[in-house]
């Protein structure tokens, strides 16, 4: 049987070389701004021309959201792509609905345990990637929250652009400086961030997690806590920064408006991704640096960023043509390289043994900063469900962002929609009682 | 002669045999179409709309997904937010597009330069339009609240405050529609008989009189028509809302279209999508019907 299948696969192996090559296709997200989508296809091209067996063809799919839903699409239609960089967050939802491939026994093939194999990234990665003991996704670009803030505004209110606030405190004595008003207009804001879905509950995420809470339950897809004292807490912050202190605008504001305003000094501090340091590199006019993500309790952050998938339904000779570029795609040298271009931190911790990334980060210290912040990371919010889950959360802080709901209220609805929408998986599992 | 007038109606004997056949195999290709595409959709939708699935469980009959659905707190904000939106655009675009098309149904260089100018934004696909509107309502830095505060006024969160989102929908609609709809009623303008106006004129009726009592029932049919095809756009369009708000904040843009993208797409809840598919479909087709039938009337009266 074994010199069968080995026959086989020698046999495989010499026609694959007369045969056309594997046809491969990479489902790529674009969530940040920049030029990311021809750098990708400039990847893919290096990639084809240094692996004539396979060809590969990069599809961009568009935000995180519509990359998972087209990977749905195409999974239910029978012509699932070869791999896809999917959001991390979503990787637990593939596995639990058996969507995605475990890569345990792939990993087996080239040697390693599945343990040594993801202890080539950063650990905080290493939650997003393994359900259940299983490797389900390998991780590809990766991010936490970033407090940016402008130099000149911190000198011209007093404040010394080297010392930025490290806790809840010092954040808020900072920006009731910062702010500044003239009459009922506000001429510059303290801070800013996105209230749009996805990255609202991202950075409340984070906040919750910096007062000392848990946000989700890491270990299983059915819990998570909002209705809890260290979420309200962090939506109590919020709230208390927009109605009472006046240093944030009300309503709901976009990733764009973010940037612009802090581009134009209309806010002193943003918290923005680290996915989007190139960005704010190449268009900030006026000196800025970038910090932590301020603590109550604890500095943590929440992963952000994307790992690399193989939706089910592949044939065997796709899927090792797909771990081809996937290991080519997650090697230090293109992970390094992309890290550079996009302001993503390389996954690979080998990455920043490279020459090129040690001088990278010795010339980019907001780089380093985001680096620095991995060793507090914390793992990103993930469930069933986790769009609608997550979402129930984002609907609940824009309500209270808008002034149309307390903390309490809004945490409590939340916490009730969260649970309703887990519900059937959470009785399938946690609530099924053995026969 | 003769034999022509013998042959010809052995001819059509035959035809008229062989006819139904004839007639069904031409039908055949665009029946297939239909059978695939739009029959089959529809009761797909239909039986999902019936059938209740848990994860991993067993999917039973039952009409659960719709006790679901009117339970949905977001689903009710999605009807009322779409109730809201349907008359908010509809009576302004239509009454506009008619006071244009009144105001420009006459040739000149000056009124075709001022059509062409009104009926452009209908050629801007939604998509693109929404794009660039997120940046002219950008707080502060956007087109509007520049020139806005120029007047002294603060800065305001067109999309991003809830009582302000659906209203800042709702006008983009309106600029985008209201030029398609002119015009319909630019043609249903000149097809009133320039005689009837004339006679009323020498008669003494006012422009006000005329306009009441020979233009508006004239264009009753044109009028029908717009507003069935308002109605569709109503539930139909939702480019804009995927592009600027996501339905949000905190469900104040959600519409019935995008309620159902979300519970498919996003929740994976096949159930209650195809129960809010089945709705809104029930609704659109009441709506089509009544419609039409004034649409009739419209036309006996023109007769």
């Amino acid at each position: 049987m074994r010199i069968l299948q080995v026959a086989t696969m020698a046999f495989g192996l010499m026609t694959g070389a007369a045969h056309a090559a594997t046809e491969l296709d990479l489902f790529f997200p674009v969530p940040v701004q920049g030029k990311l989508a021809t750098e990708m296809q400039r990847l893919i091209e290096e990639f084809d021309k240094t692996h004539p067996d396979i060809h590969v063809t990069a599809v961009y799919t568009g935000s995180y959201d519509d990359t998972n839903l087209k990977t749905r699409a195409a999974i239910q239609a029978g012509k699932p792509p070869g791999a896809v960089i999917m959001s991390a967050n979503f990787v637990r939802e593939y596995a639990i609905n058996e969507d995605a491939i475990p890569l345990d026994s792939i990993i087996a093939k080239s040697g390693e345990t599945p343990a040594q194999f993801m202890e080539k990234f950063w650990p905080a990665l290493r939650i997003n990637a393994i359900e259940q003991g299983h490797v389900y996704g390998v991780p590809f670009q990766n991010s936490t929250p970033l407090m940016y803030y402008s130099v000149d505004a911190f000198k011209e209110v007093g404040l010394d652009p080297d010392h930025p606030p490290a806790t809840w405190q010092e954040w808020a004595d900072a920006l009731r400086k910062l702010a500044k008003h003239d009459g009922d207009k506000t001429t510059r804001w303290g801070v800013m961030f996105p209230g749009t879905y996805d990255y609202l509950g991202w950075i409340v995420s984070g906040l919750a997690m910096a007062n000392g809470g848990q946000y989700y339950n890491t270990g299983y897809g059915g819990e998570v806590y909002y209705n809890t004292p260290t979420t309200i807490g962090a939506v109590k912050l919020i709230d208390t920064m927009i109605h009472q202190w006046h240093v944030m605008p009300e309503g709901v504001t976009d990733a764009n408006a973010v940037t612009t305003a802090f581009f134009q000094g209309r806010t002193a501090m943003m918290v923005l991704s680290t996915g989007s340091l190139s960005f704010v590199r190449e268009n900030m006019k006026t000196p800025y640096k970038v910090a932590f993500l301020p603590r109550q309790f604890v500095n943590a952050a929440p992963i952000g960023g994307a790992s690399l998938i193989i939706p089910r339904g592949n044939s065997p000779e796709r899927q090792a043509a797909a771990w081809t570029l996937i290991n080519w795609l997650t090697s230090p040298e293109i992970a390094g390289g992309w890290s550079r271009f996009t302001g993503y931190f390389a996954p690979r911790i080998a990455a920043y043994d490279l020459p090129e990334m040690k001088t990278y980060i010795a010339e980019h210290p907001d780089a380093k900063v985001a680096l620095d912040q991995l060793a507090y990371a914390r793992g990103w919010f993930s469930t069933y469900n986790v769009v609608g889950v997550r979402k129930a959360l984002e609907d609940g802080v824009q309500a209270v962002l808008s002034g149309k709901a307390t903390p309490e209220a809004a945490m409590a609805k939340a916490q009730a929609e969260a649970d309703a929408l887990m519900k059937p998986y959470v009785e399938q599992t946690a609530l099924k009682l053995p026969h | 002669m003769s034999a022509a007038s013998t042959t010809l109606p052995s001819v059509s004997l035959a035809a008229r045999a062989r006819w139904p056949w004839a007639a069904y195999g031409l039908l055949t290709p665009s029946a297939i179409f239909l059978l695939a595409f739009t029959y089959w959709p529809v009761l797909l939708v239909v039986l999902n709309s019936l059938t209740v699935t848990g994860f991993h469980g067993v999917a039973h009959w039952g009409l659960d997904n719709f006790g679901r659905l009117f339970a949905d707190d977001h689903f009710g904000a999605a009807v009322r937010n779409n109730i809201v939106y349907a008359i908010g655009t509809i009576a302004p675009s239509l009454v506009l597009a008619l006071g244009f098309a009144l105001g420009l149904k006459d040739t000149t260089r000056f009124s075709s330069a001022l059509r062409t100018a009104i009926a452009l934004p209908m050629l801007i696909p939604l998509v693109a339009a929404a794009s660039l509107f997120v940046f002219i309502f950008l707080p502060s830095a956007g087109l509007l609240d520049y020139y806005l505060g120029r007047f002294g006024l603060s800065e305001t969160n067109w999309l991003g405050d809830p009582s302000l989102a659906l209203g800042s929908i709702i006008a983009i609609t309106i600029w985008k529609n209201t030029g398609y709809y002119m015009l319909f009623f630019l043609a249903g303008l000149a097809g009133i008989p320039q005689d009837l106006l004339d006679a009323a004129k020498i008669d003494g009726a006012r422009p006000w009189q005329r306009f009441r009592h020979i233009t508006l029932p004239l264009l009753g049919p044109t009028i029908s028509f717009v507003l069935i095809v308002a109605l569709l756009n109503v539930l139909t369009q939702v480019d804009h809302v995927i592009v600027m708000t996501q339905g949000g904040p905190s469900d104040s843009t959600s519409m019935l279209l995008f309620y159902i993208y979300q519970q498919a797409h996003q929740n994976y809840d096949v159930g209650l999508a195809s129960a809010a598919t089945v709705m809104s479909v029930g609704v659109l087709f009441a709506l089509s019907v009544l419609s039409l039938r004034s649409l009739e009337r419209g036309i006996h009266h023109e007769v």
